[in-house]
């Protein structure tokens, strides 16, 4: 399909003398700095992100080589095709790092919870469509959406405040076995619960795409790939926001911070931790909403391959903070897109084996500090 | 090239010769256990045989009518049970008349009859009529069985002895075989070592020497230029302010910190002076470093006795397949160190906590514990992270009395981080303080006390 | 039943040297699991899927076994194990089929693989803590799962791998009768109990304890983090390969979906919900997660029409031992037994008060 002549040969040639580079100037710069640890750090860093570059240099390389006119075209396209993944991706990874600050639990569930939004977003369209006819198709959606967000909203509320509160382990492990059972009772209970009927979801509009000119190239977005944009972007700023400005925000820092110690400067923790939960579970259900359409039907694995790439961009962008798994949110799905040109069928593993190894040389992600523990 | 060869095979030597040390210290231990079973063994075997002769001359006496002391043994026996048999008959008789109202009378005079009856048979099976013929049959046999009961105690204890003898033999061999390769070796590391001088070395008894340690976090200071000595067989105390650096200290020691600036030097338990700064956290124990934890920090699914062994963890010889396999050496390692722990746990005074599981001890003991489990691995240095914290008078008074027992016993050296100041001053040798990770003053417990700088530090000036 | 002469006792004791010897409960385990293959013998009817449902527990009991130690034991949680199992079924086809290789030569190589494999997993797990290894193991397994699918070569893709029930013993091809393996696996699972006992108990065991409730007082005894975690994850993918191994003799077919994440968690299920540090217990959690859906409950319609049931209902058991019996449900069953002793010993008072009347 592609040729890739030289593109293996040449990333290894990169990443080799990247490490050589890197360990000369760690043997010979090194003493020089007073701070030397601050120093490997940033060091990494910097070498992390030239690594990067290349690479999507070295892509675009072997578009160019195999497209000479369209290089830059076939490029952009590739990475705008990938909006929606991104804003799915975004909307899923915020949620995991939500529950994991606030109530230190890798929250398995997650796509569960989204799928069960999604299923009464669908349900509600099917609704919708026999008894009000006279609903735009976007209305129909959005408002389906809600009703699946409330409904994820209220079952976030649910498993904190009934199933782990009242767990007698509630340990970290121990939370995140409670939500592994839940992945596997949701798993059962949905296709009970909604039958064997197809619930299809369609897309927010199916308007004719939007042309617009990025640094001089004509690129064309889906409609509902423009919605699902701003629909993200507004509920993260609305996030971020109210983390950063507001008392509950402050109160969610603090309890992601130190739990015990938060509950007693008076900081009400266990509404905190549901409120994060239910926030979780209702940006998920947006997702999965949104992600619905290309399948056509809602599925119980609907959400099975983001949650993995979720987790991944957690864990890439480290879980302490919320704009590292963001901008490692936007380069998965878009390096992922890269890939499928380069090694069709491959992608997935070859960016789950390249975060693995940013990982390995940088254990607390791309942006993540160091914590020493005091004995 | 050379020299980096010469020193990995001299490090590969010194593994070989503390492996070979270890091996004759497990057969020393090992020893005694063996030959303890074994004489149990035998004594067993010898009272099963004794028994079997005393069932065989029975079958001649009763006939023969000869009173033995077995014969009344086994007479009064049945009449025992017979007795008992009839006394729960009884009891049961009894019960059910009273549940029914009626009289017991006839009933029990039945059972009574019935007991004198089967009494009689008993007394006629152990004494019945003697006949000339079993006599004689008697004083012809008793002599031959007699001689053949000593002649098969007589075996059994010779081979008993074999036994013995070969153990002893094989252990004398195999701590032979270790001493010598002990020595070649030793000779072998000292032919290569020999033209060097040795690395390093410390003061007569000083056993362990810190030489402007320092510990930076960022900007932070914990640890400045801080030096002093310990010296052998002394309990040294090391005292200041919360956030003095005292716990940073020995964490560096043992290697759970890696000091910014510093040299660490320490006397083995082999004799040899280390270099600290070389060493990885979890080979500090096999130097001779051991330390306790503040949070006591006990493995909870296991019981105490188990939880001494985890330190002895270090002294097993048998790997991963001997332990996959429970192969025979783990089998009498795990004797040895059960023992060795028991040893411990009763000189410690809390030998009743063998079995128990940590959870829920009162914490006192859990300290005991701690410290138990610390001289499983023959330490040259106890380093106590402030042994003292939550116990009231009394409890700290029994403490410095087992803290000087151990020096004592285990000859060991004591290195204690402490806040209370009378347990400090009462069984320290040396005594020094820090303050914002620099040495205030050190000395006698009693210096300190008048330093003024010390109490400066510690009570603001005045 | 009172002993009242020596003989009787001697041989009281002596029977009961041997019912309180550690390893006797799992010759009864094994032999229970063999029961089904002694009543066909004797010519009772025993359904397929009754005798599979067997077979599949007492494969699906090795790898668990594996998972405990690294769970229970080291504290380490990992959800590769589908992988790994997955791998030792595609070497066993792969090898028998296309190189011919004998089922020696399977095992050592897989034991070799997954010697390499627990090694790289081992570092990886020095890097990355608690949480996070689950998540990057969960990656490796999504990794191999990819593999399965598309190395069509070796592993026949989504079409799964057949092997026509054929193994190479000493160079010949042989066709195996599925009860001979059926026996085959009772006896390796027997062995890997022992095995898992002896490590357990010993001195490696109780590193890994120390290990798992705090890695600094470890390190300050002597135990090596290093050493031991990468133990610990060789030991347990060496078990979950060996599965692998045998589930592909018995079942001789191998499908990419079986490997997936939702196998990783039903073992995890099952070690949890059995009880992590006891091998009954994870002999009972492996039968409730996997054997009684393979066994009681495919039996009938409803559930075979529903298969989503059980999932639900493994589910629920996960987290309701979770919240309610975190030891494990083999705790339930220990305290429970203890229970019903201490109310046996009281009745038997009562009844001796009736019987012998109270003491005058």
């Amino acid at each position: 399909m592609f040729d890739t002549t030289g593109f293996w040969k040449d990333i290894f040639i990169f990443i080799l003398v990247l490490v050589v580079v890197y360990t000369l100037l760690k043997i010979f710069v090194l003493k020089y700095f007073k701070n030397k640890d601050r120093a490997k750090s940033i060091g990494l860093n910097i070498a992390l992100v030239i690594g990067i570059v290349y690479l999507f240099f070295r892509i675009f390389k072997v578009i160019d080589d195999n497209f000479p006119d369209f290089s830059t075209m076939f490029m952009m396209t590739n990475i705008v095709n990938q909006a929606l993944q991104v804003s799915v991706l975004a909307l899923a990874t915020t949620g995991i790092v939500l529950i994991f600050k606030t109530s230190a639990t890798t929250n398995f569930a997650q796509g569960m919870i989204a799928t069960f939004g999604a299923f009464v977003a669908a349900k509600l369209i099917q609704y919708f469509t026999l008894n009000y006819t006279d609903l735009t198709v976007t209305n129909m959606v959005f408002l389906a959406m809600i009703g699946g967000a409330i409904t994820a909203f209220l079952f976030g509320i649910f498993v904190d405040a009934v199933i782990i509160r009242n767990s007698k382990d509630k340990t970290p492990i121990g939370k995140q076995m409670i939500t592994m059972g839940l992945v596997l009772v949701l798993a059962g209970a949905m296709p009970l619960i909604f039958g064997k009927i197809l619930l299809p979801i369609p897309k927010m509009s199916y308007e004719p795409n939007i042309a617009f000119k990025l640094f001089g190239i004509d690129l064309f977005i889906t409609v509902h790939a423009y919605y699902a944009l701003i629909i993200t972007v507004v509920l993260l700023v609305v996030l971020f926001s109210m983390l950063r400005f507001t008392k509950w925000g402050l109160g969610v820092r603090a309890t992601a911070s130190n739990e015990l110690v938060a509950g007693m400067m008076g900081v009400n923790t266990k509404i905190i931790t549901s409120m994060s939960w239910a926030i979780a579970g209702l940006l998920g259900a947006v997702a999965a909403v949104m992600l619905t359409p290309n399948a056509t039907n809602v599925t119980v694995a609907l959400m099975t391959p983001t949650q993995v790439n979720a987790f991944m961009a957690a864990i890439l962008g480290s879980f302490s903070s919320f704009l590292g798994p963001l901008v490692a949110t936007v380069l998965i799905p878009v390096l992922t897109g890269l890939l499928s040109l380069i090694v069709p069928l491959w992608q997935n593993a070859v960016v789950y084996l390249f975060i693995l190894a940013i990982v390995l040389v940088k254990p607390m992600g791309l942006f993540g500090k160091k914590i020493a523990k005091k004995v | 090239m050379a020299p980096i060869i010469n020193q990995i095979y001299a490090n590969f030597l010194e593994k070989r010769i503390n492996s070979a040390k270890t091996k004759t210290e497990f057969y020393d231990n090992y020893l005694p256990i063996k030959l303890q079973t074994l004489e149990e063994k035998l004594n067993r075997k010898i009272e099963i045989i004794r028994l079997k002769h005393k069932q065989k001359l029975l079958a001649l006496e009763i006939p023969a009518g000869i009173e033995s002391d077995y014969l009344k043994e086994n007479y009064e026996a049945e009449i025992a049970r017979l007795e008992e048999k009839f006394y729960w008959k009884q009891r049961v008789v009894k019960a059910s008349a009273k549940r029914k109202g009626e009289e017991a009378a006839t009933k029990l005079q039945e059972l009574d009859k019935e007991k004198n009856i089967k009494a009689s048979e008993i007394k006629n099976k152990y004494y019945p009529e003697v006949s000339t013929d079993a006599k004689s049959n008697y004083e012809i046999n008793q002599p031959i069985l007699i001689q053949s009961l000593n002649e098969k105690i007589d075996k059994l204890q010779d081979s008993h002895q074999e036994k013995v003898e070969n153990f002893k033999n094989k252990t004398k061999k195999a701590v032979e075989k270790y001493q010598d390769i002990n020595n070649n070796l030793s000779t072998k590391l000292h032919e290569i070592t020999k033209d060097k001088v040795a690395k390093y070395s410390l003061e007569e008894n000083v056993v362990l020497s810190l030489k402007s340690l320092s510990m930076h976090f960022g900007g932070l200071k914990a640890v400045d230029d801080l030096s002093f000595d310990v010296k052998e067989g002394e309990i040294f105390g090391l005292i200041g302010p919360n956030g003095a650096g005292k716990t940073t200290v020995f964490n560096c020691i043992t290697r759970f910190y890696k000091p910014t600036y510093g040299d660490i030097y320490f006397k083995n338990i082999y004799g040899e002076v280390v270099y600290l700064n070389d060493k990885l956290v979890h080979n500090i124990i096999k130097e001779g470093i051991v330390r306790t934890f503040q949070n006591v920090e006990m493995v909870w699914e296991l019981n105490v006795i188990d939880n001494l062994l985890v330190a002895a963890h270090t002294i097993y010889r048998s790997g991963f397949f001997g332990h996959l396999l429970n192969s025979r050496l783990l089998r009498q390692e795990e004797k040895v160190m059960r023992r060795k722990a028991m040893k411990i746990l009763a000189d410690l005074g809390i030998s009743d906590y063998q079995y128990a599981y940590p959870y829920g001890l009162p914490y006192g003991i859990l300290k005991k514990i701690e410290l138990a489990r610390t001289l499983m691995a023959n330490p040259k240095l106890i380093i106590l992270d402030e042994p003292a914290a939550g116990l009231n008078d009394a409890e700290t008074a029994d403490l410095a009395k087992v803290i000087k027992k151990i020096r004592d016993e285990y000859k060991a050296t004591i290195f204690l981080v402490e806040h209370d100041m009378g347990l400090v001053m009462d069984i320290c040798d040396t005594v020094c303080a820090i303050s914002f990770g620099k040495k205030l003053a050190i000395g006698t417990p009693k210096e300190i006390q008048n330093s003024k700088v010390v109490q400066e530090a510690y009570l603001g000036g005045e | 039943m009172i002993c009242r002469t020596e003989v009787c006792k001697d041989r009281k004791a002596r029977i009961k040297q041997i019912t309180n010897h550690p390893y006797f409960g799992f010759f009864i385990i094994t032999f229970l699991m063999l029961i089904v293959q002694l009543l066909r013998a004797a010519g009772v009817p025993v359904s397929n899927t009754l005798v599979r449902a067997f077979g599949i527990t007492m494969i699906y009991i090795i790898v668990a076994l594996g998972f405990s130690i690294l769970l229970g034991y080291a504290g380490l949680a990992s959800l590769g194990t589908a992988g790994f199992v997955g791998i030792g079924t595609y070497i066993l086809g792969y090898f028998t089929k296309n190189l011919e290789a004998s089922v020696f030569i399977v095992i050592l190589v897989s034991i070799v693989g997954a010697i390499v494999i627990g090694l790289i997993v081992g570092f990886i797990s020095l890097r990355i803590e608690g949480m996070y290894l689950a998540i990057i193991t969960l990656g490796l397994s999504e990794i191999l799962n990819e593999v399965f699918k598309n190395a069509v070569s070796i592993t026949n893709g989504t079409n799964g791998l057949g092997l026509d029930s054929q193994l190479i013993l000493f160079k010949n091809l042989i066709f195996i009768d599925h009860n001979t393996i059926f026996i085959v696996t009772a006896i390796i699972m027997f062995f890997m109990m022992i095995l898992t006992l002896n490590l357990i108990k010993s001195p490696t065991g109780r590193a890994l304890l120390a290990m798992r409730n705090s890695t600094s007082a470890a390190q300050a005894m002597g135990v090596s983090i290093l050493k031991y975690r990468l133990m610990a994850f060789i030991v347990s993918t060496v078990y979950a390969m060996l599965g692998g191994v045998i589930y592909m003799s018995y079942i001789s077919f191998s499908i990419p979906t079986t490997w997936s994440l939702a196998f990783s968690l039903n073992i995890l299920a099952a070690v949890i919900v059995g009880g992590s540090q006891s091998i009954y217990g994870i002999v009972l959690g492996t039968f409730m997660i996997f054997g009684l859906n393979l066994g009681v409950f495919q039996q009938f319609d409803f559930f075979k029409n529903n298969p989503a049931i059980s999932v639900m209902f493994n589910g629920l058991l996960i987290i309701l031992v979770i919240m309610f019996y975190p030891g494990g449900l083999i705790r339930l069953v220990t305290t429970t037994y203890y229970k019903l002793k201490k109310a046996l010993a009281k009745l038997k008072t009562k009844w001796r008060e009736y019987r012998y009347g109270s003491d005058n």
